[in-house]
């Protein structure tokens, strides 16, 4: 139950008793785990059970206010972050999709949208406007290349989001709900999307409260409760644990009168909103 | 009645979409302007609109107008909105304010009503008054409805405008949509739940209430982008790649266009 | 108050331009120095919330409705140069997006509504709530009059640029080129809706938003609050800096006159004759009986005008001792004046939030 990895290969991410607070309100109250390099990872947590915050802090957008947090053995630190040199190498291998992709969508046109990354690394311009074609292409949004956000469905928005982050090539993906607000057909090419980087030595760590896409999505979960991580496993063992996921509040007690079986109880926290 | 506090701000709400929607389908046209790079486009009105403002001739600014017309026919903007909603709107907003100079202007009478008199001068200078707005606008008008708003931005990014302000107009427009859909919910929801017509205080509580909702989440909103730049690696320098490339068909229009300026200013002194 | 393209001259344009850009250099300056990397998108954001919330069509009372002009609510939330950056920005992309405001008079858009109006908002706002709570009544009514005072404000100085239109240019036979009416008309016409209807439209939004933040949100009015503790948006005044933002702003008044001239031959506007012919019509336009006469100008204004001609010693070109160089001189003196009298209600402002940023 503390998270740690039973794998091969080296340790990625490694938190011991980290916490942060917003505000004065504590959100991960003393968060240890490990995660592997290649590991894919679901954060399993009802809102409010500290996994967007954990999501950040892996990101490096907020650093632990007491405890530590690792990244390939380096300790992160704001003062670390206000070395370019190191900041830009982190930003180019880890990448974070925000859950509002009205947030991650700051730019006029889709092609400025999947540009920006690129454009702060400082690569040549040539450089820039192959890879910028290569992952708009590889996301399906190439006809959408001069649209604005505005005139963006929501399947749309998501999928441009993801290429505006995969053209950095990242070692690391760090996805918020990618699922949440998508209709279905969406939602599989997401799911598809995090498969395919199976095999590869890519990292994908992935917060959500939908269970019937952890199987697809992970190889391992941590169960997260009030800013702490409440159990971990593979998702066989955690996934019929219907005690365990009843107190993470992820499943409603009311719709378990018949059977154990997940799958037949689709979409139990539809709504989710931004945890802070 | 007048429309209430939620209609007429839903009319405002519904003109922003209305006015990106004509630009993108104007400037799909094969036009005049839409042939020019966003770059010519801008430059070259520009200076149609100070070559409006420099010069002293109403002759020379009627000629303007018909540059104007001319260019609004040959870009395939229909004359009809033109009139409609630009040339007679226009008029309406100035005629108030220039009707009056026709009386009050001292000069030279040429006819007396009563205690009123007509002058030259106030004759000429609400001519000129009107006529300058309605061009200046037209131009305008035109620029506006031949270049999406994205190009438009492409083109500042040619004034050597500081990089932050370049990034912060790009990034205001396109948080006006979100934030014009929130407060569009926010109103909606109002109203459904309201029965029959509102109270004037009580519309002005609920106009305050939701821009101060807005406000909360504006900030929250930006704190967040904020975030979401600094993941992709923002550092606080904006980078901007610029990827425009002038024809021969590009420096002949700005030549044309700034000709004609030229050629204006010197004919108006 | 958005003064579409045409009504002002090109060298007033181009003067207030420069004043305008002054403002946007040294806001922008303290802002980057304040919130480090996060400028753009705060004051994106905050901008294009100013300009969904000028869309508000708000019913006044008397049964008219008017649209809040937003920039006391953004100076209230992000202090001035926040609130000049955001809505400039708003200002923009009304002229260039909607065609609302001419462009030739952009610079002076921007300066009237966002540069004057945060000026006076927050000038009136920290004076008369000083030493209330956050959450106190006062702050509300503070609120309001800063509103009021700053569309007015703002009303006032575009009232002033257009009433020196008609004494600077127009042609040989005295007919205006630009907007037509003098101060005495231009100020008056000006400001009575102002003062009733605009003035109301703004001070009611801003009382009403200021009063929901106090139960909401209060941390987002620490940051002008003139309390410690102001670190909700990391917003807080480091005043020393604000200071000479008012004083550059203030300054360029007063240099005013100078751009003019130099804008002015720049566009070969003015020659010395034509000037000279100023003093001509001025004296035919006292003799017809069927206008103001000049005489209707404040004579307080006509008092400075002589008194800043008069320093001017007898060499000087005949155009600086004109009537309307006067007129135009006075009038800048008077927005300098504005701003000097709101740097010495600064300078006296109690300054305990004064603490610089940190992270």
């Amino acid at each position: 139950m503390d998270g740690k990895v039973s794998w091969t290969m080296p340790v990625l991410f490694e938190l011991q008793d980290a916490c942060f607070e917003y505000d004065g309100i504590p959100a991960l109250r003393g968060l240890s785990l490990e995660i592997a390099q290649g590991e894919r990872v679901a954060l399993l947590g009802a809102n409010g059970s500290g996994k967007s915050t954990l999501l950040r802090i892996l990101d490096a957008l907020h650093f632990a206010s007491k405890g530590s947090v690792s990244f390939d053995g380096q300790r992160l630190t704001p003062e670390l972050f206000q070395r370019d040199d190191y900041a830009l190498a982190f930003r180019r291998r880890v990448a974070l999709v925000f859950q509002n992709p009205d947030v991650q969508l700051f730019n006029p046109t889709v092609f400025d949208e999947v540009a920006f990354g690129p454009l702060q690394l400082q690569w040549p311009k040539e450089t820039i406007l192959s890879k910028v074609a290569e992952a708009m292409e590889l996301m399906g949004v190439t006809h959408l290349r001069d649209r604005p956000p505005y005139r963006l469905s929501g399947g749309e928005k998501k999928r441009v989001a993801l290429a505006s982050v995969l053209v950095l090539d990242p070692d690391v993906l760090l996805l918020d709900e990618p699922t949440a607000t998508l209709d279905p057909r969406s939602q599989s090419q997401v799911v598809d999307l995090i498969q395919e980087w199976k095999g590869s030595s890519k990292t994908v760590i992935t917060a959500t409260h939908q269970l019937e896409i952890v199987e697809d999505i992970a190889d391992r979960v941590f169960v997260l409760e009030e800013g702490r991580v409440a159990a971990t496993g593979i998702p066989p063992e955690i996934l019929p644990n219907y005690e365990l996921l009843l107190r993470a509040n992820l499943v409603h007690a009311h719709r378990h009168s018949h059977g154990s079986v997940i799958h037949s109880h689709p979409h139990l926290h539809s709504h989710s909103k931004h945890e802070h | 009645m007048k429309r209430g506090f939620l209609e007429s701000t839903f009319v405002g709400f519904a003109r922003v979409v209305t006015r990106a929607m004509i630009s993108e389908e104007t400037a799909r046209r094969r036009g005049l302007l839409q042939a020019l790079d966003p770059r010519v486009r801008v430059v070259g009105l520009f200076s149609l609109v100070l070559a409006v403002t420099l010069s002293r001739k109403i002759s020379v600014v009627v000629a303007l107008l018909t540059v104007a017309v001319a260019i609004a026919i040959l870009s395939r903007v229909s004359l009809f909105v033109l009139v409609k909603r630009v040339w007679l709107v226009v008029l309406g907003f100035t005629a108030v304010i220039a009707v009056p100079a026709i009386f009050v202007t001292p000069g030279d009478p040429v006819a007396t009503f009563g205690f009123l008199t007509i002058t030259e001068q106030g004759l000429r200078t609400a001519a000129m008054l009107i006529l300058r707005v309605e061009t200046a606008v037209t131009f305008t008008t035109l620029l506006i409805l031949c270049t999406p708003w994205t190009h438009v931005l492409k083109a500042l990014r040619a004034f050597r405008l500081p990089k932050e302000a370049i990034a912060m107009l790009a990034m205001t427009h396109r948080y006006v949509f979100l934030l014009v859909e929130t407060a569009s919910q926010m109103l909606e929801s109002r109203r459904s739940r309201t029965v029959g017509i509102l109270k004037p205080a009580a519309q002005r509580r609920m106009a305050a209430r939701t821009a101060g909702v807005l406000l909360s989440k504006s900030i929250e909103l930006s704190n967040e982008v904020y975030l979401a730049m600094q993941s992709r690696g923002f550092r606080g320098d904006i980078q901007i790649l610029s990827d425009f490339r002038l024809d021969a068909w590009d420096y002949l229009g700005l030549t044309a266009f700034l000709l004609a300026g030229g050629l204006a200013v010197w004919m108006g002194r | 108050m958005h003064i579409p393209d045409g009504y002002l001259s090109p060298s007033t344009c181009a003067v207030l331009y420069a004043a305008a850009a002054t403002g946007w250099y040294s806001a922008l300056k303290r802002l980057k120095r304040m919130l480090l990397t996060r400028v753009v998108p705060l004051i994106s954001v905050f901008a294009a919330f100013s300009f969904v919330v000028m869309m508000f069509n708000l019913p006044l009372p008397g049964g008219t409705t008017g649209h809040a002009l937003g920039v006391t609510i953004a100076t209230i939330v992000l202090g001035p140069s926040g609130g000049i950056l955001a809505i400039s920005i708003a200002l923009v992309i009304q002229a260039l997006f909607f065609g609302d405001g001419g462009i030739s008079t952009l610079g002076a858009n921007c300066f009237n509504m966002a540069i004057i109006g945060s000026l006076v908002a927050y000038g009136s706002y920290r004076m008369i709530a000083a030493g209330s709570s956050i959450t106190s009544r006062r702050r509300v009514v503070s609120a309001a009059i800063a509103g009021y005072l700053a569309v007015n404000a703002a009303a006032l100085v575009a009232a002033i640029e257009f009433g020196i239109q008609p004494m600077l240019f127009h042609d040989a036979r005295g007919t205006p080129l630009y907007a037509p009416y003098p101060l005495s008309i231009a100020i008056p016409a000006m400001m009575i809706g102002h003062l009733t209807f605009a003035g109301l439209a703004e001070a009611v939004i801003t009382a009403g938003v200021v009063a929901y933040l106090q139960a909401a949100d209060p941390a987002l009015l620490l940051s002008t609050s003139g309390l410690a503790g102001g670190e909700s948006l990391t917003l807080r005044p480091a005043s020393g800096s604000l200071r000479r933002l008012w004083i550059a702003v203030a300054a360029l008044m007063l240099l005013t006159p100078l751009g003019i001239l130099a804008a002015g031959t720049a566009w070969g506007e003015w020659s010395p004759s034509q000037l000279a012919k100023t003093g001509v019509v001025k004296v035919q336009v006292s003799k017809s009986a069927n206008h103001p006469s000049p005489a209707a100008v404040p004579a307080g204004l006509q008092k400075l005008a002589t008194l800043w001609t008069a320093p001017f010693p007898a060499y000087a070109p005949s155009f600086v001792r004109s009537r309307a160089f006067g007129y135009l001189l006075s009038a800048m003196f008077a927005v300098g004046f504005l701003l000097a009298a709101s740097l010495f209600l600064h300078r006296f402002l109690p300054r305990r939030g004064r603490t610089e940023y940190s992270g």
